[in-house]
């Protein structure tokens, strides 16, 4: 890459940023990031990576994927000392 | 330009760290001000994050961004779903953090705050970061496998199951001594029992809700369960200044003990929805909330530091603990500096998350330079109390006396001047009836955390709240760790006994449940009664040898990330793991030989149960405390026995290793490495910043090429 390019990547790169730092956007990711942190978004998560998987399975219910989900995070080491 | 001035910002970076460390290292007379252990462990861990950190990263792992992580190839919205490296970090952070860095550095502080802290920022630098970062690195590069498994594959078969045993000997007395430390928080406290107690059908409730009313909405759940534990906080208050219930919720040791016993059977053999799983989140966003005010507290007050830098029982006649500042400083301070367990959550579910090899210097190095930081922060509120108060609390009855007159006057004869009627104003004024002989660490530090964050919010008057505060926050996600803990214990002990016999493996089979969950309960609650029941305050025997352990498994993982190095022929930097392991393993064999064989009661399981059996000889036991005598003897025993497997097994290990590395050293064989093979990655984003695959709000993220 010529080094006027960089430049150019880097100052869209600081343009993208600028534009993130609205308050809103901010509070929109805080929000997002705190959702998925504690497992809030895991089941539209979930119904995302099934959309995209070729093969068709059947999509469990929101009760069923917490159940099961739950089951698995605490059957391994998930908390220490 | 950029470059002369980052190189001056770090220049100046490290010169003040330098100093600051400097500055608590060799001041003596006028207390310091906590500002001074800030600076220095920040300034520390930003210099070793951005040099040392880069350089393991760069050139002994080369971590590779072009290399697809298993959670690209393996997608499935449920192990392997690739999450953003600051979420991640949140995830990987809540798992590693627990009790220990908090509980650790408060025990350590009866050596002076010097050496703890000392071993708190040089350990994480040195051994417990590197440890976390390299394991995780290398479960990444294989699927996501366990420590025991890479053990298995890259060391040998015996390694493995040695890998195995000690996570299951690390966990039932990591359990053992964790439930230990809330039993001494909690005996004789109606407000701390009530508030804990209450947790329990607050969980129940948030359990029911996510399950039927509105299933997986953990955030608004956990809104109301926080809420609701806030109120059972200031609601304990009623029920100590009532007759009535304060006689009901007013429990003694040993009936606090089978409590917890009943409870962690509960937890583990109930469905994990209904109890377990809504009292970690509770757990979580009250730690997350109570270590950032701690922080922030810390940052506000700027308490000043009372404790000396060194004290007297460097030598070796602390009443908190016996034991030599070397090796018992290392090993009373586990998590903080270098945890065993992490490795585990670094083989577990992190790397499965993770959406760039990069993002392990982050999320490995850097988390644990956080938890290192916790311990730092536990250490300031530990020793910003007056020593006397502090020896007061941390000192069982046997040494210091039970009344206030009694342990007055022999805290003052060491050289740490205290008054009978301190203890009683500040028992009164956080609300308790007594505050001495309560080992254990957590009710010091609740008492430090309560005189810091009663100087921001409330003054004097709210003192009593924010104690409760504190030692509901700690209570609550030691039981976390109890209850997970539990849970986990009985899955290996399943696997285990399906060895023997198949249907043991059933996940699904009644018999098996409550049987493998009576065995772990049982196991761990014997470590539990039998410290509630020492006359020296269990803390004294089975902190050690939690600490031990603890260290024991991560002298484990720096072996096998040893091993794993070699293979990769990174011989110039084996060093990097190599002396930390060899640290380690200094530190837990010297320990492991003085708490078996010293001469001296306090320290040596054995001179214990000996000088114990000499006193029956001669008679001077009366008849009626025979039996209880005969069981101290039997109990210090098998932590001799316990000690002496603990340290077998290392050695065993090590010689495993040698014969390992001779052979990849001497090429007589060729040695393979176990890695999965090189997938380039599709994803073009680095992910560095907002956008990350998987959000809702911004589908077109992945930016999937092809």
């Amino acid at each position: 890459m010529r080094a006027q390019d960089k430049t150019q990547t880097h100052m869209e790169k600081a343009y993208a940023l600028a534009v993130a730092i609205s308050t809103k956007r901010l509070a929109a990711m805080l929000w997002r990031g705190i959702r998925e942190w504690c497992g809030d978004s895991a089941y539209e998560r979930y119904v995302q990576a099934q959309k995209t998987k070729p093969e068709k399975s059947c999509l469990l219910t929101p009760t069923e994927f917490y159940v099961e989900r739950v089951n698995r995070r605490y059957s391994r080491p998930n908390r220490c000392c | 330009m950029k470059r002369p001035i980052s190189v001056v910002i770090w220049i100046i970076v490290a010169l003040v760290g330098a100093s600051a460390l400097g500055g608590i290292a060799f001041h003596r007379g006028e207390p310091l001000n906590a500002t001074w252990f800030v600076v220095a462990a920040g300034c520390s861990y930003l210099v070793a994050y951005r040099f040392y950190s880069a350089f393991i990263a760069a050139r002994l792992l080369a971590l590779d961004d072009s290399r697809a992580t298993p959670s690209e190839r393996h997608d499935d919205g449920r192990d392997f779903v690739p999450t953003n490296r600051w979420i991640l970090f949140g995830h990987h952070f809540a798992a590693i953090a627990g009790p220990g860095p908090l509980v650790g550095p408060t025990l350590a502080a009866q050596f002076g705050y010097l050496p703890g802290t000392l071993w708190l920022i040089a350990g994480a630098v040195f051994a417990g970061c590197v440890q976390d970062c390299i394991i995780l690195f290398c479960s990444i590069r294989r699927d996501g496998k366990t420590l025991g498994e890479i053990a298995r594959e890259e060391v040998s078969q015996r390694g493995g199951f040695i890998a195995q045993l000690a996570v299951l000997a690390i966990m039932v007395i990591l359990l053992g001594v964790v439930a230990l430390v809330i039993v001494n928080a909690l005996k004789s406290s109606p407000w701390a029992t009530f508030t804990l107690a209450a947790t329990v059908p607050i969980a129940l409730l948030l359990g029911l809700y996510l399950r039927f009313l509105r299933p997986g909405r953990v955030l608004e759940a956990s809104f109301i369960g926080v809420a609701l534990v806030l109120f059972v906080v200031v609601a304990g208050q009623w029920v100590a200044d009532s007759p009535s219930w304060a006689h009901g919720f007013t429990l003694s040791g040993v009936t606090l003990a089978f409590a917890l016993i009943a409870y962690g059977f509960a937890a583990s053999a109930l469905p994990v929805w209904l109890l377990l799983a809504p009292r970690d989140y509770l757990s979580a966003f009250i730690k997350a909330g109570a270590i950032f005010s701690l922080a922030a507290g810390i940052l506000l007050v700027r308490p000043l530091v009372l404790m000396p830098p060194l004290t007297r029982f460097i030598d070796g006649s602390g009443p908190v603990f016996a034991g030599k500042i070397f090796p018992f400083c290392f090993i009373t301070i586990a998590c903080g500096a270098i945890s065993g367990f992490h490795s585990l959550i670094s083989s577990g579910t992190t790397p499965k998350m993770i959406i760039r090899e990069s993002h392990a210097r982050f999320i490995g190095y850097g988390a644990m330079l956080m938890e290192s930081f916790v311990g730092v922060m536990a250490m300031v509120a530990a020793c910003a109390m007056t020593p006397g108060v502090y020896f007061a609390i941390n000192s069982p009855a046997s040494i210091v006396g039970a009344t206030s007159d009694a342990a007055a006057a022999t805290i003052s004869s060491w050289g740490y001047p205290l008054q009978a009627q301190t203890m009683t104003d500040l028992a009164r004024a956080v609300g308790e009836q007594t505050l001495l002989n309560r080992a254990g660490g957590a009710p010091s530090l609740a008492v430090g955390m309560a005189q810091i964050f009663s100087s921001t919010i409330g003054g004097p008057r709210l003192l009593s709240i924010w104690y409760h505060f504190a030692i509901m926050f700690e209570a609550l996600f030691i039981l976390t760790v109890l209850d997970a803990g539990t849970r986990v214990g009985r899955f290996m002990v399943q696997e285990l006994g399906g060895r023997v016999w198949k249907p043991f493996a059933r996940t699904g089979w009644w018999p098996g449940i409550l049987l493998s969950s009576a065995m772990i309960v049982g196991a761990w609650g014997y470590f539990l009664y039998q410290g509630v029941v020492d006359p020296l305050g269990g803390i004294n025997s089975l902190w050690p040898l939690f600490g031990i352990s603890n260290q024991l498994l991560a002298a484990v993982a720096l072996v096998v990330a040893t091993t794993i190095l070699l293979k990769m022929k990174r011989i110039r930097w084996i060093w990097l793991t190599l002396i930390p392991m060899t640290w380690l393993v200094i530190i837990t064999m010297t320990a492991s030989y003085q708490k078996i064989f010293d001469p001296n009661p306090r320290l040596g399981f054995l001179s214990y149960a000996n000088a114990l059996a000499a006193q029956i000889a001669a008679g001077k036991i009366p008849v009626a405390k025979i039996a209880d005598t005969q069981r101290v003897i039997f109990n210090q025993r098998l932590d001799a026995a316990v000690t002496a497997v603990l340290a077998a097994m290392i050695i065993v290990l090590i010689i495993e290793a040698l014969m390992q590395w001779h052979r990849i050293l001497s090429r007589n064989s060729k040695s393979v490495l176990h890695e999965t093979p090189y997938v380039a990655t599709r994803w073009t984003e680095d992910f560095s910043g907002a956008s990350y695959p998987g959000t809702a709000a911004e589908p077109e993220a992945p930016a999937m090429e092809g």
